[in-house]
């Protein structure tokens, strides 16, 4: 078990970080290498000249055409994306000391936001796992779809039992995080003999599995939505 | 399937592909929000008929020859090889989707699925997998182009019995319908057939433009085929032949798709600029309305809506002008509600209404628009396109909707021709008529 946690929280880490960056980077490099058509092929009517970067990006981040169409799914991809968003720099302060007055208000209200977001991701997750159970889902859906819900989902579950039952202060993380920069990872005896040494274990699995799939999965839509919406308003 | 076809398919893809198509195979989150937009599948409520999934078809085929993920997880993916059975979900997928790319406006990413079933219509097309009646007009129309002289002959005649009553609609004595014009400022290029030569020939003669007729029809079954080849080469009859007339602007008639393709995608199809500007019909009607060279002398009271068609709105930019000039000749005008961009498709576009077989399924998957016309309570439902008014003249058998379906240009000349008129789709009001009275 300790030689195992040891790979997954260490090696791994760098593994994955690694095959994200480059990865996402080759897919880049593979779509931008490809000719572009060039007709413009945007949906009418095309919007004012100056108002196009705006347009894309309000269609990238909010998508509101989803919202008419589709109520529900809107608002479970919405939750979904902002706890995302709320759990993404949550874990930023891991990563070090906030400049000035920002890290008081971040420690402040980190449990509560922390928690809420947790639990939301974890809901909007399920919820999008469940519907592709369900006719005309289950049939567009290919086990892509399915695995990186379910990884997604479970890397979660298993940050929000760490919040809920893990008891472990933020500081030792921090020394976690700061063995990784120091190429010496280690995990500091506080986390290695907690009760929740194990779904911590599986929460950086998990995540690492999900950063070497990103790349090769349908999730490039983080960047690529851009593009499309790009074309779209064009 | 035999090795040298599968290469072909394979071939004429990896040909196809480019950046677009790549970032709509890998970004599709296939969120499935595309089947809540499609009439088809609104209509049907078969998974097959998903328009995200009419796309995984070629998707799978693209992870399993084009991606390494693919080639080393193909079940991850369902990443497939070619089959015949691929090949022939690829071809109900392909053809029996009317490229009104609504699916795009409501796609949280945009994705442009027709982009993509383009493709899987230029494979079908590359080994002759394409409905029969697609391609034998599209070749009709070619042929017709290699073999002009004999056509010409035809027409002028069909012109000229055309021309008694031009000059009886318009009460002018010296109305033409001009052909082969040099240096006329217009060329106006019409569908086959004389339905749409008459009325377009009463406005331009009212207005009196310095018009000319086009040998060619407007109407381009490549680009139903997806064969950008012939599409193109379809087109290039109307250009060249703007350039030896040296004409100013180039009207096409009502058409969505016709209009779509000369405005919007020739010019990049034949790498060049043209020397002239491409319009819609709808362009000079709404600018004479105006200006007051056409008058209104009889306006239309009964209730009217107007059908955006997909090729000419969303997809060809032209909203305002029809719209103009509905309301200029009617007076209770009532749009529907979408409407727009986001107007429902009517379900005959993508050379839909050129497929025979098609028609049980064109008159079930057009429920949704049927319920929007009906919403309005419109006696005449006006709408540019030919095929549209194919299709609508169906729905409106079928579910008893009691409007008349009429061009715009064939409502304008109602309105402002001084001469009498003749109503030849007066009965489907008779009966709606009919059924009022008797409720
Ligand atoms: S709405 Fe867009 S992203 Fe969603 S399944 Fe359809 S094409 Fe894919
Ligand atoms: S283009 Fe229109 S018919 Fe085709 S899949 Fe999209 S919504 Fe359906």
């Amino acid at each position: 078990m300790h030689a195992l946690a040891y790979w997954i929280t260490g090696p791994g880490v760098y593994l994955a970080v690694g095959v994200f960056a480059l990865g996402l980077g080759y897919r880049l490099y593979q779509w931008r290498r490809m000719a572009a058509s060039p007709m413009r092929l945007g949906i009418f009517p095309k919007p004012p000249p100056g108002a196009k970067v705006l347009r894309i990006v309000a269609d990238t981040l909010a998508f509101p055409q989803l919202a008419e169409v589709n109520p529900s799914l809107w608002v479970a991809a919405i939750v979904f994306h902002v706890a995302l968003l709320g759990v993404f720099v949550g874990h930023l302060h891991l990563l070090g000391r906030f400049p000035g007055q920002l890290e008081e208000m971040m420690t402040a209200n980190a449990s509560l936001v922390g928690g809420t977001m947790g639990v939301l991701w974890a809901l909007a997750a399920l919820y999008l796992l469940i519907r592709r159970f369900k006719t005309p889902y289950k049939e567009i859906s290919t086990p892509e779809d399915y695995l990186l819900l379910l990884l997604i989902l479970g890397a979660v579950v298993m940050g929000d039992h760490l919040r809920f039952f893990g008891h472990v202060d933020v500081g030792v993380y921090q020394e976690y995080i700061r063995s990784l920069y120091a190429f010496r990872p280690e995990l500091p005896a506080a986390l290695a003999t907690s009760s929740v040494k194990w779904s911590f274990v599986v929460h950086i699995l998990l995540a690492n599995l999900l950063l070497i799939y990103l790349p090769f999965s349908k999730l490039v839509h983080f960047i690529g939505a851009f593009f499309t919406n790009g074309i779209r308003r064009g | 399937m035999d090795e040298t076809t599968k290469q072909k398919l394979l071939d004429v893809m990896k040909s196809k592909l480019n950046r677009q198509l790549l970032y709509y195979l890998d970004v599709c989150a296939k969120c499935g929000a595309c089947k809540d937009a499609c009439h088809i599948y609104r209509a049907t409520g078969k998974a097959e008929l998903v328009p995200s999934h009419r796309a995984d078809l070629l998707r799978r085929l693209y992870r399993r020859h084009f991606t390494s993920a693919g080639r080393v997880f193909p079940s991850l993916y369902e990443a497939t090889d070619l089959s015949d059975q691929l090949l022939d979900e690829m071809y109900q997928a392909a053809f029996t989707c009317t490229g009104c790319r609504r699916c795009m406006v409501y796609c949280p990413f945009g994705i442009d699925l027709t982009w993509v079933i383009g493709v899987e219509k230029a494979m079908l097309s590359a080994v002759g997998k394409v409905p029969e009646e697609l391609n034998m007009l599209a070749d009709a129309a070619i042929e017709k182009g290699n073999s002009i002289d004999l056509y010409r002959e035809i027409m002028q005649d069909q012109i000229r019995s055309l021309e008694p009553e031009l000059r009886e609609l318009t009460g002018m004595p010296d109305a033409t319908i001009p052909m082969g014009k040099k240096g006329a400022r217009v060329l106006y290029v019409a569908l086959a057939g004389t339905g749409s030569i008459l009325p377009p020939a009463v406005i331009f003669n009212l207005a009196g433009e310095d018009w000319t007729l086009s040998e060619f029809e407007a109407a381009n079954y490549g680009y139903f085929l997806g064969d950008t080849a012939r599409a193109a080469r379809i087109a290039e009859r109307i250009v060249n032949e703007a350039k030896e007339l040296g004409v100013e602007e180039v009207v096409l008639t009502e058409c969505g798709h016709a209009y779509r393709v000369m405005k919007h995608l020739d010019e990049v199809w034949s790498k060049q600029k043209f020397p002239f500007k491409v319009l819609s019909v709808f362009e000079p009607w709404a600018r004479y309305l105006k200006e007051g060279r056409v008058k209104v002398l009889r306006p239309i009271a009964e209730p009217a809506t107007y059908h955006d068609p997909c090729q000419l709105g969303r997809n060809g930019g032209i909203y305002e002008e029809p719209r103009e000039v509905v309301k200029a000749i009617c007076t209770d005008f009532r749009d529907m509600t979408p409407n727009r961009e986001k107007n429902w498709c009517c379900g005959g576009g993508g050379g839909l209404v050129a497929q025979t077989d098609l028609e049980e399924f064109r008159a079930d998957t057009g429920l949704v628009k049927a319920e929007q016309v009906r919403a309005t309570g419109a006696r005449i439902a006006a709408t540019p396109c030919e095929n549209c008014r194919l299709q609508l003249a169906l729905l409106n058998e079928r579910y008893h909707l009691g409007v008349e379906v009429v061009a715009v240009t064939d409502l304008l000349v109602r309105a402002v021709a001084p001469g009498a008129l003749r109503k030849p789709e007066q009965e489907p009001r008779e009966t709606a008529r009919e059924q009022e009275a008797s409720a």
